[in-house]
């Protein structure tokens, strides 16, 4: 434990020490400190999860804390190792990503500075068993991304996005405060293991305290219909920075609903069903959202909120399988959640990694604007494609592991008694399965939009090498590593239904698992099999034909077909965006042509999410509305402000002597 | 035995596609009062095809090379997992309809973006509607796999035969209304009336075809095979809910053999007798498979459940 702190304090340091560097070597820095603390924090999860004994220190923090106990334990091991991956691959790519930077933005050393300090904090909420610790690390974990999101904050839409995050975010701690105070009042400390004790007398606290988890927790993780600061933050981020904070940081709010779910033990019939409602929600608008944006890190970001919501759906089934006592569905649903949260930490961070090596090349973040890039950044374009092919759960990659461990657990759970769960859960997994092929409709798009075809622009047309090194290994490890561990799914399951085995119970855990990964030792020989058969048809075809005739693309007769006659990306999603209508708010700006000699005119269309238009809107509107009447007492005249404070010290006063 | 039965599984899965395509081109001659072509004329269009030089364009890239044979392998993939003949899969796993679906789902994927790689518009079109319509299938599908197998209590192919077993009037419903929703699915899957029509070479009203437009030689070989396969597997899932598993090994060779020509006949006749829809009531015909599945749902949790 103590050598995690080394690590924990290695970041801290190597934020500090950038602020004394000279600009040029400040990544650097930070990248070799970081991977030395990531192997710091990475030993003590590693042996717990191996182990499976938690690992703990508390600290005495006299008068302000009180005994503040660090635990690793199963659970916070799983996320430690995911957090300081990723985040490490991150910052070995923010060392290509940052170069045109150097030296002219001055946001480049606040930059630094709070690159690992997110790293720091988000591993500190994973291991912090104190209320009002975790409160403090958690508000640093905000605080810390919102200064790497706001990095060009001298565009507008950067600041307003950034603000935004931040209004979101200060919301949801609300939330959270209120959990955490109501859980220690009732509780009588801020320890997280005293929280147990306080649902024996008062087992209606159960959904209180859950909503209140989900309303907090929630809005990190971006459930619906708090997804909103998603879409504009991590369009606006640096890439290695939406990267970290879409493929981990998000995770933090679904880490928190898994601990507050540890704390309730069996969850109720209300929550249970509840969770898996709102999750299939959230994947279902997600990524129908997803597929009509055409900023390609609008997309990713709206294909976070899908991927958050299929992790729901596991966490909804294992908390389904708790309420029902079945050990089986419980660890499948919960394992299926966090092999999905791996997965989707990986290929997700691998997408906005390429998404950012567009930009840079590029220098458009507009799809339309795209093409052919597959023949410019060819490695680029072969990593992407590996991204996008696992997100859409294809197999063999890792993505589909995860979808097939919830598809189990939501058939598992069909056994269970009523018709109204029975309806239920097969509607669930028919959404899923209606998020599976819209994620293959949103992909398809991206990657051919982005990657074939001819450049639509010139933009695309100039780019004439891929990107420098620093940025193709990391992502050549994430690429690798989505097919890897979807090869070895048997193996890399282990751990991870290790990580939720508290919430089974140890004596059910070993005869479920034993069952389940039978399943998945078959699933690997499929997978091989298929492989084979693969490499035999590819053979095959090398034989059969060995040469072929280059000619130009057929124009039905047309003899000049240029880049301009291509598919778009609003072409591609037509057919699906006409028979989806009444979900969307569509915005038109059009300038028609005038005239003989006509000059000017354009067409654009675009996409805005509803929820925000009809549900957020109106609510800021009311809100500025009703403060603006308030604006006089805010005069500027220093007196005023004093008989402000006069008068609110003898409210005070008076509230005390006759209420209290 | 088992080898035999692998054996026939491959040849059935393998082979029965060009003889499923010769009977359609038959039905329509027939009902066109044409001769029409010899029975195996797709075969020996795909042996045609295969000694032919490809031509591929010079926008494409990797992908448009591995396209074919990525649809190809996962359709024959895809073909392990159902069972033909007596309930006899290849591999027989739990769930494989899931692992049947998302393989598909691969060879679909690469179809789409090698469409899209040849940057050519029409080729998006047939994309683009490709992408979308069959989205609407797999939902559908797996309600009905999954309501079926609720019923049968294990989650694979074989439980479709559950209900021939202790059929009574509420079971011959699902039979009849799931083969209905699986005739959707086939039509639609592999491109056939009145969603698409194969025959023509009308640019604008055409879906798959369209897709492979630039495909010559052994790709467009490998492509139109793999398609093929796929009627044959959706036939053969059909199979399932109409053909008991307990019959001999003989009649239930013959029984398959036959069902998979009626359906080659009735997709014949289906293109004889209806022109192919307008895009927009595509999608009303492939929605009716959605409706159709929650048909099945509500009459299975009243059978499982009671009134």
């Amino acid at each position: 434990m103590e050598i995690f702190f080394i690590g924990i304090l290695l970041f801290v340091l190597s934020g500090v020490f950038s602020l004394f560097c000279r600009e040029n070597i400040k990544l650097k820095m930070i990248t070799v400190l970081s991977f030395f603390a990531s192997i710091f924090v990475i030993i003590p999860a590693f042996k717990t999860l191996l182990l499976g004994l938690p690992e703990g220190l508390i600290c005495n923090w006299n008068g302000v804390f009180g005994e503040v106990p660090f635990v690793i334990d199963i659970l916070s091991a799983f996320f430690i190792i995911i957090i300081s991956f990723v985040s490490f691959l991150g910052v070995l790519y923010s060392n290509g990503y940052m170069k045109p930077y150097e030296g002219k933005s001055k946001k480049f050393a606040s930059h630094c500075f709070f690159l690992p300090m997110l790293t720091a904090s988000m591993l500190l909420v994973t291991v912090v068993q104190n209320a009002l610790f975790f409160l403090v690390v958690w508000e640093l974990m905000s605080l810390s991304s919102f200064f790497l999101v706001i990095f060009e904050d001298d565009k507008k839409e950067v600041l307003s996005a950034g603000i935004k995050y931040l209004i979101y975010m200060h919301i949801s701690v609300v939330f959270i405060i209120a959990l955490m105070a109501l859980m220690s009042v009732k509780a009588g400390s801020y320890d997280f293991e005293t929280f147990k004790t306080i649902f024996i007398e008062k087992p209606y606290l159960k959904d209180i305290i859950f909503f209140l988890a989900f309303l907090g927790f929630g809005t990190k993780a971006g459930f619906v219909p708090m997804h909103n600061w998603l879409p504009d933050a991590h369009p606006v981020a640096p890439s290695h920075v939406s990267a970290i904070m879409s493929a981990v940081m998000i995770k933090t709010g679904l880490y928190g609903i898994l601990r507050v779910l540890l704390i309730i033990d069996k969850p109720t019939a209300l929550i249970a069903f509840f969770m898996l409602c709102v999750s299939v929600l959230t994947a279902l608008y997600g990524i129908v959202y997803a597929v009509t944006q055409k900023d390609i890190k609008k997309i990713l970001a709206y294909s976070s909120v899908e991927n958050i919501g299929i992790a729901g759906i596991g966490i909804g089934v294992g908390m389904i399988g708790m309420f029902y006592n079945n050990s089986v569905v419980t660890l499948l649903g919960f394992s299926g959640a966090i092999f999905h949260i791996l997965n989707h930490s990986i290929f997700k961070s691998l997408l906005f990694m390429g998404a950012g090596s567009v930009y840079l090349k590029t220098h458009t973040k507009n799809i339309e604007k795209l093409g052919g890039l597959i023949k410019s950044m060819p490695k680029t374009a072969v990593f992407f494609l590996i991204a996008c092919l696992s997100i859409c759960a294809l197999p063999p990659f890792n993505g589909f592991i995860g979808e097939f461990l919830i598809y189990l657990g939501l058939f598992g759970s069909l056994k269970m008694d009523t018709s109204g769960l029975f309806i239920l859960i097969i509607l669930s997994a028919a959404g899923l399965a209606l998020v599976g092929t819209l994620a293959l409709l949103c992909f398809t798009k991206i990657f051919s939009i982005t990657f074939l075809g001819l450049p639509r622009h010139e933009c695309s047309q100039k780019v004439d090498a891929d990107v420098s090194k620093t940025m193709l290994i990391p992502m050549g490890c994430l690429a690798l590593l989505t097919l890897l561990i979807g090869i070895s799914a048997p193996i890399v399951f282990v751990p991870v239904s290790c990580s939720v085995a508290d919430f089974v119970g140890v004596q059910y855990f070993y005869t479920d698992f034993v069952a389940i990964l039978s399943v998945l030792v078959k699933l690997f020989l499929c997978f091989g099999l298929f492989i084979l058969i693969f490499v035999i048809v590819y053979v095959v075809r090398m034989l059969i034909c060995r040469k072929s005739i280059v000619y130009n693309t057929w124009g039905c007769g047309y003899d000049k077909g240029n880049n301009h006659i291509q598919y778009t990306a609003s072409s591609y999603i037509g057919p699906f965006s006409s028979i989806m209508t009444p979900l969307f708010k569509k915005i038109f700006d059009v300038k028609k042509p005038k005239g003989l000699f006509p000059k000017d005119a354009h067409y654009n269309s675009s996409i805005e999410d509803v929820e925000e238009a009809y549900l957020i809107n109106p609510i800021v509107k009311f809100d500025e509305k009703f403060l603006s009447k308030f604006e006089r007492l805010q005069d500027g005249n220093i007196q005023h402000y004093i008989l402000y404070g006069l008068i609110f010290l003898i409210l005070a006063l008076v509230g005390v002597v006759f209420l209290g | 035995m088992i080898i035999l039965l692998i054996l026939l599984n491959l040849i059935l899965i393998l082979f029965f596609p060009f003889i499923m395509l010769g009977i359609i081109k038959k039905t329509k001659a027939f009902w066109g009062g044409r001769k029409g072509v010899v029975l195996l004329q797709p075969l020996y269009d795909f042996v045609r095809l295969l000694k032919k030089q490809p031509v591929v364009s010079s926008t494409t890239s990797f992908v448009f090379k591995l396209a074919p044979v990525i649809a190809l392998a996962t359709s024959i993939t895809a073909g392990l997992f159902v069972p033909t003949v007596m309930g006899f899969s290849i591999i027989n796993i739990d769930f494989a309809f899931i692992v049947f679906a998302y393989i598909l789902g691969l060879g679909k994927f690469f179809a789409v973006i090698s469409a899209m790689d040849t940057g050519s518009s029409f080729e998006g079109m047939g994309a683009s509607r490709e992408a979308c319509f069959t989205s609407l299938i797999e939902p559908a599908f797996f309600i009905i796999m999954a309501s079926i197998g609720a019923v049968a209590g294990f989650y694979t192919f074989q439980s479709l035969n559950v209900f021939l077993y202790n059929a009574d009037i509420l079971g011959f419903c699902i039979i009849v209304l799931a083969v209905v929703a699986l005739m959707i699915m086939l039509l639609t899957e592999t491109s056939r009336v009145p969603v698409d029509d194969p025959a023509t070479h009308l640019e604008l009203t055409m879906i798959h075809e369209v897709m492979i437009l630039d495909n010559s030689g052994c790709d467009l070989a490998f492509l139109s095979w793999a398609s093929a396969i796929k009627m044959v597997l959706i036939s053969s899932i059909i199979a399932n809910l109409v053909i008991p598993y307990n019959l001999p090994l003989g009649i239930s060779i013959a029984l398959y053999i036959l069902l998979l020509m009626f359906i080659a006949f009735i997709i014949g006749t289906i293109e004889s007798a209806i022109a192919r829809f307008r895009m927009s009531h595509v999608f009303e015909f492939v929605f009716a498979m959605s409706a159709v599945a929650l048909v099945i749902l509500s009459l299975i949790t009243i059978r499982i459940y009671g009134g």
